[in-house]
C-alpha cells in the first residue's frame, strides 16, 4: 500500500486566523465602503458624501470637536505621562509596584470604570460636561501613553546619559538632548495609542456628559443604531474616520523612520 | 493544502449530519410547528407553556414553538425584508407594521371578521376574542392609517384597512416622568402651573415663554430616541406659538391641524424650527438617555425625564418611600408601632417620589400588534391564528400586563369582568402581583414567615390595573382613553388629543439629519483648545524664562565659557 503524503507545513496554523481576518475585518470594511455610496433606494449616489461634507447634518462640526478633544487628551496625557514614565524608569528597582499601580485600572472593565467615575462626579455634585469628559478621557487613556513611554525609557542605555553628563551637560540638557530624542519612538507610539481611540470614543462622552456632548463616535453610533434608513451617512463617517486613522498612522511611521535614519547616522 | 481543506469539509459534513439526525429525533407525527419572532421581554412566558397546553386541548396535537427575539424594529424589518428564513408571526410597532404593509410583506388576517378568520379550522373548544379588544384602539388605528394605500399581490389598490392585517397587542403613551417631591419644593406641583406648561416642562418653559423654574435648569432629561423626541418637540412648537401663522407646503395651517396630523408633519420649515428649539433646549438639559433615565431620576440626578408609560409606572412603583411625609415633603417619618408617622406634623407617612404626567394639549400613543409576515409557512397557519387569538384572552392579557408593565389592547372592561367573576383568579393574581413586589409575606426579624399574604390586599392590586390616576391631570396612565371607573370620576382626556405616529417615509432621512445637527451644534470644543494652547504657552514660557535666567547667571560668573554655553541654550 502506498503511503498517503500529507504535508502539514507550519503555515497552516495561520489559516484559521487569516480566514477570521478576511471575514470579520476585510469584508465589513468593503460593506462599509459600498454602503457609503448607496442611497435610501439602493442606487449608486454621492448624496451621503454631499450631506456629510456640506455639514448639513452637523457632521463636520462633530468631527472638529472630536479632533480637538482627541488632540487635547493626547497632549495632557503626554504632559502627565512623560514625567511619570521618566521617574518610573529612573528609579527602576523600586518602581515595579508603581508600574503595577498605573496598570491596575486597566484590569477593571472600562465601562465599569467610567460609570463609577460618573457616580463619583454625581456624589461630589460636579456638573457633567466638557470638564468631566476630559477627565474621563485622560483617566482612561493615560495608561496607553505611560506604558510605551516606560518601555522605551527603561531600554535606554544608561551609558549615553553618563556620557552626556561627563561631557558637561546639566540635568536639563541631558533630558532635552539625550533622553528625549532617544525616547521619541515611545512618544510616537504613545501618541498613536492615545489619539486614535480618543477621537473615535463614544461611551465616555455618552456616560460622562449624559450624551449632552456629541462626538464623532456618538454620531456614527446614532446613524447605525438609532435611525432608520441612514446607513449611508454613517458609512461615510466611518470611512472618514478610517482615513484619519490611516493618515495618523502614516505620519507616525514617517517620524519614526526619520528617527531611525538620524540614529543610524 | 487541498487535502487539508477536504478533511475540514468532511468533518463539517459529518457534524451537520449528526446535528440533523438529533433534530429529527422528536417522536412527533402529530406535532405542529410555530415560529414566533417577538421583541425581547415582551411576553409573560417565553416557554409558552400555557399556549402549548391550550393548543393540545383545542386541537389534540402537540406544538413545537421556536421563540426568537429582537432588540429593535429595525433589526426585525431587515430580517423580514430579506425573507430567507421562516417566521410565522411577528410583533412590530405601528410604524414598522406600516412599512411592512407598504412593502407588501404582510398576509391578510381578518381578525375582526370571525368567519373569515376561522375559515379553515373548526374546533369545539375555540373561542374568538376579537370582541374583547378595546374599540377605542381599533378606531384610533383605523383613523391614523386611513390614508394608507394597500396593494394586493398584482399591485392593484384594495379597499383593505390596516386592521385587516394585524391584531393590537400592547400600547402606551409618551409622557413626562418627574420627581413629585422636587416639584413640590420648587413650588410647581400645581394643577394650573403644570397644565399651563404642558410639554414646556421638558423645555423649562412655563407656557408663556418664561422660565418655569430655575431649579429645573440642568435637571431635565430628554430621550435619545429620534421619533419620540421629535414628536414632543412638535407639540411644544404648537403650544408655544412657534407655528403660529405658518402653513404647510400643501396649504394647511399647522395650528388648525388635529394632533393626529400634526404629529406626522416633517417638512423642512418645521424641521428647521425644531432644530433651533432642540439646540436651545440643551442649556436646560442634564442630558439624553435611553436606559439610565429611570435610575437617574430615582437617584436624584435629574428631576424630569421624557418616558414611556410602562417604564414610568415601573419607576413610580419603585419610588415608594414609606418614610416620606406627603405633607412636609421630606423624610420625617418615624416608626410608631406598625405605622410610620411624621415627626413634624403627625400625618401618616408614605408617598411616591416620582409621578407621571401626560400633558393635556397633545400626546402620542403608540401600539404594537401581531402580524403574519410573508415569510410564514402556510402549513402553520392554524397554529398562528390560534396563537394570536390566545393572546387576546383576557386572562392571558392580565398575565402580560403584570409581566411587561404596558397596557394590553384587551379592554379594561373585559379584564375587570374576568377578574370579578373569578375569585380564585383574583386570589392567584393578587398573590402573583405581590410576589413580584416583595410584599407578599410578612417575616419576623429572623426571616421566619409570620403571615402569608391574603386576599384582603386585593385593593392594591386593583389600583395597579384600574386606578393609576394622577390628581394633576385627571388622567389614567394605564388606560389613557375616556373611561369612568368605580365612580371615581370621569377622566377627562379626549381621544383626539392623542396622535399615532406613522412612518416618516421619504422624510425619514431629513428628520435624522435634523436630529444629528441639533445634537452636534451648541457644543464647541474650540475654547478647550484655546485653554490648552494657553496652558502650554505658559509652561513653555516659564521653562524658557528659567533657562534664560540660568544662562544669564552663567554668563556673568563664567565669562570665558559664555560662547559654548550659549549654544546649549534650549532655544535650538
Amino acid at each position: 500500500m502506498r503511503k498517503v503524503k500529507f504535508r502539514f507545513s507550519r503555515k497552516a496554523f495561520a489559516y484559521p486566523y487569516m480566514i477570521f481576518l478576511l471575514l470579520f475585518v476585510v469584508v465589513p470594511l468593503v460593506i462599509v465602503l459600498i454602503n457609503a455610496f448607496l442611497g435610501d433606494d439602493g442606487k449608486l449616489t454621492f448624496d451621503n458624501f454631499i450631506e456629510f461634507f456640506s455639514d448639513a447634518s452637523g457632521g463636520l462640526t462633530v468631527l472638529g470637536n472630536s479632533l480637538i478633544i482627541g488632540l487635547v487628551t493626547t497632549l495632557i496625557c503626554l504632559v502627565i505621562g512623560y514625567p511619570v514614565a521618566y521617574f518610573l524608569a529612573k528609579y527602576h528597582a523600586s518602581s515595579k509596584i508603581f508600574v503595577l499601580l498605573f496598570i491596575l485600572p486597566m484590569w477593571v472593565n472600562f465601562l465599569i470604570r467610567t460609570l463609577s467615575t460618573k457616580a463619583i462626579f454625581m456624589a461630589l455634585d460636579i456638573k457633567l460636561g466638557m470638564g468631566t469628559i476630559m477627565f474621563g478621557m485622560v483617566y482612561n487613556y493615560l495608561p496607553y501613553m505611560i506604558l510605551p513611554l516606560h518601555t522605551t525609557l527603561v531600554s535606554i542605555d544608561h551609558s549615553y546619559i553618563e556620557a552626556a553628563e561627563d561631557l558637561g551637560a546639566d540635568r536639563f540638557t541631558v533630558l532635552w538632548k539625550t533622553v528625549l530624542p532617544l525616547s521619541l519612538s515611545g512618544i510616537v507610539s504613545g501618541v498613536t495609542m492615545t489619539f486614535i481611540p480618543a477621537i473615535s470614543t463614544f461611551a465616555i462622552s455618552e456616560i460622562l456628559s449624559s450624551s449632552k456632548i456629541f462626538l464623532f463616535g456618538d454620531s456614527i453610533n446614532m446613524y447605525f443604531s438609532k435611525a432608520t434608513n441612514s446607513l449611508g451617512v454613517g458609512s461615510v463617517m466611518s470611512f472618514v474616520m478610517l482615513i484619519i486613522v490611516i493618515i495618523a498612522n502614516v505620519l507616525m511611521s514617517l517620524t519614526e523612520k526619520k528617527e531611525e535614519v538620524k540614529s543610524a547616522l | 493544502m487541498k487535502k487539508l481543506f477536504a478533511t475540514f469539509l468532511c468533518v463539517l459534513l459529518l457534524l451537520s449530519v449528526v446535528l440533523a439526525v438529533s433534530a429529527c429525533d422528536d417522536k412527533g407525527v402529530t406535532t405542529d410547528e410555530l415560529v414566533v419572532y417577538n421583541s425581547a421581554d415582551y411576553i409573560y412566558d417565553t416557554e409558552l407553556t400555557d399556549f402549548k397546553e391550550y393548543y393540545r386541548a383545542v386541537t389534540g396535537k402537540n406544538i413545537k414553538i421556536t421563540y426568537v427575539t429582537y432588540d429593535t424594529n429595525e433589526t426585525m424589518l431587515t430580517k423580514i425584508e430579506k425573507g430567507d428564513s421562516v417566521v410565522d408571526v411577528v410583533c412590530p410597532s405601528e410604524y414598522a407594521i406600516q412599512k411592512l404593509l407598504e412593502g407588501g410583506h404582510l398576509v391578510k388576517l381578518n381578525y375582526f371578521d370571525e368567519d373569515l378568520y376561522t375559515d379553515g379550522f373548526n374546533f369545539a373548544g375555540y373561542e374568538h376574542f376579537s370582541g374583547q379588544i378595546d374599540t377605542n384602539i381599533i378606531d384610533m388605528v383605523e383613523d391614523a392609517f386611513s390614508n394608507l394605500q394597500i396593494k394586493d399581490e398584482q399591485g392593484n389598490l384594495t379597499e383593505d384597512k390596516i386592521t385587516d392585517y394585524f391584531v393590537p397587542y400592547m400600547y402606551g403613551t409618551l409622557g413626562i416622568l418627574y420627581n413629585k417631591q422636587e416639584f413640590k419644593r420648587l413650588g410647581i406641583y400645581d394643577k394650573d402651573v403644570m397644565n399651563k406648561a404642558n410639554w414646556g416642562i421638558l423645555f423649562n418653559d412655563d407656557g408663556s415663554g418664561n422660565i418655569l423654574s430655575e431649579g429645573l435648569t440642568g435637571n431635565i432629561l430628554m430621550k435619545d430616541s429620534i421619533r419620540d423626541s421629535y414628536a414632543i418637540t412638535l407639540f411644544y412648537l404648537k403650544e408655544s406659538g412657534k407655528l403660529d401663522g405658518l402653513t404647510s407646503p400643501d396649504g394647511k395651517t399647522y395650528t388648525d391641524m388635529p394632533v393626529s396630523e400634526l404629529i406626522n408633519v416633517a417638512d423642512s420649515q418645521v424641521l428647521d424650527i425644531c432644530r433651533e428649539v432642540l439646540t436651545e433646549q440643551k442649556k436646560q438639559l442634564f442630558g439624553y438617555e435611553v436606559d439610565f433615565g429611570k435610575d437617574d431620576l430615582l437617584m436624584g440626578n435629574a428631576i424630569v425625564d421624557l418616558a414611556w408609560s410602562g417604564d414610568a409606572m415601573y419607576a413610580v412603583d419603585e419610588s415608594w418611600d414609606e418614610y416620606l411625609c406627603p405633607k412636609c415633603v421630606s423624610q420625617t417619618g418615624e416608626k410608631q408601632g406598625t405605622d410610620i408617622i411624621c415627626s413634624e406634623c403627625g400625618a401618616e407617612c408614605g408617598d411616591y417620589e416620582l409621578s407621571y404626567y401626560v400633558p393635556h394639549s397633545a400626546g402620542n400613543i403608540w401600539f404594537d400588534g401581531w402580524v403574519i409576515p410573508d415569510t410564514y409557512d402556510p402549513s402553520h397557519l392554524t397554529a398562528i391564528k390560534l396563537f394570536i387569538n390566545f393572546l387576546n384572552n383576557p386572562e392571558v392579557a392580565i398575565q402580560n400586563i403584570l409581566e411587561i408593565g404596558y397596557s394590553a389592547a384587551v379592554s379594561p372592561e373585559a379584564i375587570r369582568q374576568v377578574i370579578e367573576d373569578d375569585d380564585e383568579l383574583k386570589g392567584e393574581l393578587s398573590e402573583a402581583y405581590l410576589v413580584n413586589s416583595d410584599y407578599w409575606e410578612k417575616v419576623d426579624e429572623d426571616g421566619k414567615q409570620i403571615e402569608k399574604f391574603k386576599f384582603n390586599s386585593w385593593q392594591e392590586f386593583e389600583e395597579f390595573f384600574f386606578d393609576y390616576r394622577n390628581e394633576m391631570d385627571n388622567s389614567n396612565w394605564r388606560y389613557p382613553f375616556l373611561i369612568d371607573v368605580n365612580g371615581n370620576g370621569v377622566y377627562d382626556r379626549a381621544l383626539n388629543t392623542l396622535g399615532v405616529m406613522r412612518d416618516f417615509g421619504e422624510n425619514n432621512k431629513a428628520v435624522v439629519t435634523m436630529w444629528n445637527k441639533a445634537r452636534s451644534t451648541g457644543v464647541n470644543a474650540l475654547p478647550l483648545l484655546g485653554y490648552t494652547v494657553l496652558a502650554v504657552a505658559v509652561v513653555v514660557g516659564i521653562i524658557v524664562l528659567c533657562e534664560y535666567l540660568k544662562y544669564l547667571k552663567r554668563t556673568v560668573v563664567k565669562i570665558p565659557k559664555s560662547e559654548t554655553d550659549g549654544s546649549a541654550s534650549p532655544k535650538d
